[in-house]
């Protein structure tokens, strides 16, 4: 009994985790219906720049949150100035395919980059609080876990306050409702997915953070990229409500797999999911467009 | 038209004529290792082309079906199986798992079928590296007395008939409601195509010859580590040649092909890992801004000739 | 003044509107009629930005507005109220009012154009914190409208209004229209089907068909005419 909830503490953990890795694609995704597949590789990226912060500065990961973030808002606004602004003169039906075409080819690069400069080899950021856990009715919960979900709850919550309170926030939430509607009320759409572009970047930096502090390597990009869409599939494709608790669906679904068929197949239980998903709901179980 | 369709063919007939006596002359391994490859990725290539050029149906997991073909084959092969009779088999296998995956896939539309390819190829990988974490060897009797010409003469085979294929249907009424399904899908259907019949057709096609690929793979590669022929990267190239080369076209994959084997071997040289990263840039500056490939702009320039012309005319 | 000179439009290749012209005039309610697929909403679309004229220009008290990002030209006081409504169904009504009055002078007039608005329409003000897509066909046809006043235009270009909307709900609109454009002074540019009706409440009228412009005139003369009654006819 206390092995199963332990289980699946691991994975409700796990799956704040995942929340916050599908976060940045489902806003994106949401906005300009561009599928960004390589925002695995975004946040390996964070994830190895915290690292590299920390063996130079030995800052601590929550606090290298506050600089690191900005900084992938940046990269983000930079990239799609450069690179997606392009796409945006192609009609509908191209534009998303060459978006996706571009988003896979990043991904390849980003994973490959990430080998070439710092090798295939494991690493992690090691602080004075890895691997401590507290204890709650038996079952250990590790401390970066919580810090995780808070975290999680947080950024969630800020960011709901940002759609529902601001006007920028609204018209994001606008534009991806009705994208011509949205151009007459004289909103500037572009400069909107410009912004939400550039906060899902940053947004990738958040759940690179945590990752830094479990063990990683370039191969983690396809498996991030998976956790995301996998949770966009179980939020629903366009919800942003839906996906800290499809992420959390998906812990406690890989917590069943790990407790049914051990541990090397957690990730395909989660990825089959997904395609029987795909195949019979593909607007996802809680969205609507499609 | 017909005279269109005879002419390629006729000249698809001479360049493979031309390859298979060329070993008579060209003693240098090097360059028949090249045409290995150029013929191996032509046929994957033309693989995608048929189901993401022509059907507009951009696979993202094509790695997939190239995986299992290479294992089948081996599997046979070791089996005691001739290889052509192998090499039917692993491609027959594509077929099937394609049945079992890939069909019902067809339900997505657009990006939906991408992402689910996508993640079709992850699971295969993961699967693969779970199930088989060991390392495949060809057969003891033929490493000992390895020699690349029959798998020279296999890759022609290969390539020719990926290539007569892909000639075959862009002369047919089947190619044609294939990229009618491309350019509009609702449209298509209005005017009475039965769009889920004939991407499975399409998907059919292009998993057998992708079943090739992969057999001819497992013929060729004397032992890697079984998810190898999984790795996404064979998912990635075939979409990168073809774009390259420009897709839905019968020579894109051909010309996209060419350039990618040979660039691959001065890169390896040069750059070691970093190929990898240099295609991805090339592969984003082509889907932005040459998104028909080097046949889009030779088309284009012809099309200036022309007008040209008969602005002078005029 | 709202001028359309010699305008043609294409989608791709093909071409939509031709040596289209017309105009509004500040205060004036005008309509444009024509059957479906005559080319009604393209000429609202070049207005609007949404689609640019190949041919011809687009002057908004004598700007050439053909290269003016859309947004901008909501700002210089012309909203396109689309066809089908196009509300924010997953937003409030509130929230879709707020949309409305996106563009920075709105904003600051938030308040006080929330409360003439809703005097013109009570309905709304019931339904405030609803999510659109709850609202019955009128009203979301109300708040279409009343979300396209919260920028206060000077010219509001409504297209399809009675589409799909009970007989007596379109009247009650159209007296609604006829107030707006008395009380705020806001020209209205009505682009419409039903002939009968866009024409009784004009100043002046153009039909339109298949791309082209192919009668003028005063409102009422235009709906006695023999043309009119032809393609009235003609249009059922």
């Amino acid at each position: 009994m206390l092995h199963i909830a332990q289980i699946f503490s691991y994975g409700i953990l796990n799956g704040a985790l995942y929340g916050l890795v599908a976060l940045g694609l489902s806003l994106i995704y949401g906005v300009m219906n561009l599928l960004m597949v390589a925002h695995g590789a975004l946040i390996m990226l964070a994830a190895y720049t915290t690292f590299w912060a920390f063996f130079y500065t030995r800052i601590d990961p929550f606090l290298f949150l506050f600089i690191v973030t900005p900084l992938f808002f940046i990269i983000g606004w930079i990239l799609f100035k450069i690179l997606y602004q392009w796409l945006m003169k192609y009609p509908e039906g191209e534009k998303i395919r060459n978006s996706l075409l571009i988003s896979f080819g990043l991904l390849l690069i980003f994973s490959n980059l990430a080998i070439l400069f710092w090798t295939a080899d494991e690493r992690a950021v090691t602080t004075l609080y890895t691997g401590k856990v507290i204890q709650l009715w038996g079952v250990r919960l590790p401390l970066i876990g919580i810090g995780g979900l808070l975290l999680a709850i947080i950024v969630i919550i800020a960011l709901h306050l940002f759609l529902t309170k601001t006007y920028f926030g609204k018209a994001i939430r606008a534009v991806s409702l009705d994208h011509e509607a949205a151009i007459l009320m004289g909103i500037n759409v572009n400069k909107v997915c410009l912004v939400a572009f550039s906060i899902g970047f940053a947004l990738a930096a958040i759940p690179g953070v945590l990752t830094s502090l479990h063990v990683f390597n370039p191969a983690i990009s396809f498996d991030l990229t998976n956790k995301a869409l996998i949770v966009l599939i179980l939020a629903g494709f366009g919800s942003i409500k839906g996906v800290l608790l499809g992420g959390i669906l998906l812990g406690a679904i890989e917590a069943a797999g790990v407790y049914l068929v051990g541990t090397p197949y957690r990730e395909v239980f989660g990825l089959i999911l997904f395609v029987i998903i795909l195949m019979f709901r593909p607007q996802g179980l809680a969205g609507k467009k499609v | 038209m017909k005279e269109k369709f005879l002419k390629e063919i006729l000249i698809l007939f001479g360049i493979a004529i031309i390859l298979a006596i060329l070993p008579i002359f060209l003693k240098k391994g090097y360059i028949i290792n090249l045409i290995i490859l150029i013929c191996l990725y032509t046929a994957l290539s033309q693989s995608w082309n048929i189901l993401g050029g022509f059907t507009g149906q951009i696979s993202l997991g094509h790695s997939t079906f190239f995986g299992i073909a290479a294992l089948v084959f081996r599997y046979l092969w070791a089996s005691g199986i001739p290889p052509y009779l192998a090499l039917l088999g692993s491609s027959l296998s594509s077929l099937i798992l394609a049945s079992i995956i890939g069909f019902p896939s067809f339900k997505l539309k657009g990006h939906y079928f991408a992402i689910g390819t996508l993640a079709l190829s992850m699971i295969a990988i993961i699967t693969v590296q779970n199930l088989l974490p060991g390392v495949s060897f060809s057969p003891s009797e033929f490493l000992s007395k390895y020699s690349l010409i029959p798998i020279y003469y296999m890759a022609i085979v290969v390539g020719f008939i990926a290539v007569l294929v892909v000639i075959a249907l862009s002369h047919s009424k089947l190619g044609l409601a294939l990229v009618c399904i491309r350019d509009d899908e609702d449209s298509s259907e209005s005017i009475g195509i039965n769009i889920f019949k004939y991407k499975i057709i399409s998907m059919t096609i292009s998993t057998l010859i992708a079943g090739l690929a992969g057999g001819l793979f497992s013929y060729y590669v004397a032992s890697y580590y079984y998810y190898v022929p999984f790795d996404l990267g064979w998912s990635f190239d075939p979409v990168l040649i073809s774009f390259i080369g420009g897709a839905g076209t019968v020579v894109g994959p051909i010309i996209g092909s060419i350039c990618f084997v040979i660039l691959k071997e001065l890169f390896a040289i040069s750059l070691g890992q970093m190929n990898v990263l240099i295609f991805g840039i090339v592969f984003i500056f082509i889907v932005l801004f040459l998104p028909k490939g080097i046949i889009g702009v030779a088309k284009l320039s012809l099309i200036q000739k022309r007008t040209s012309v008969i602005s002078k005319e005029a | 003044m709202l001028e359309v000179e010699n305008v043609d439009a294409h989608y791709g290749d093909a071409q939509a509107l031709w040596n289209i012209s017309f105009k509004i005039g500040e205060e004036e309610i005008v309509s444009l009629v024509g059957s479906n697929g005559a080319g009604k909403t393209t000429i609202l679309k070049t207005i609007s930005g949404i689609l640019r004229p190949t041919k011809g220009i687009i002057k908004i008290d004598g700007i050439n507005a053909n290269h003016i990002p859309p947004h901008q030209i909501v700002e210089m006081g012309v909203v396109h109220v689309p066809e089908g409504r196009r509300l924010f169904q997953e937003m409030t009504v509130l929230e879709n009012l707020e949309m409305g009055g996106y563009i920075g002078r709105a904003r600051r007039l938030k308040e006080e154009n929330l409360k003439w608005i809703f005097e013109i329409f009570p309905i709304l003000r019931e339904r405030i914190y609803q999510t659109a897509k709850t609202l019955s066909g009128g009203e979301q046809q109300m708040l279409a409208i009343a979300r396209g006043l919260m920028s206060d235009p000077k010219w509001l270009l409504i297209d399809e209004l009675s589409l799909g909307l009970a007989p007596l709900i379109v009247k009650n609109i159209y007296d609604i229209i006829k107030e707006i454009n008395h009380s705020r002074k806001t020209a209205i540019l009505i682009v419409e089907q039903n002939v009968h009706l866009a024409l009784k409440i004009s100043k002046r009228g153009y039909i339109i068909e298949n791309g082209k412009i192919i009668a003028e005139g005063i409102g009422t003369e235009l709906l006695n005419s023999e043309m009119v009654k032809k393609a009235y006819l003609a249009m059922g």
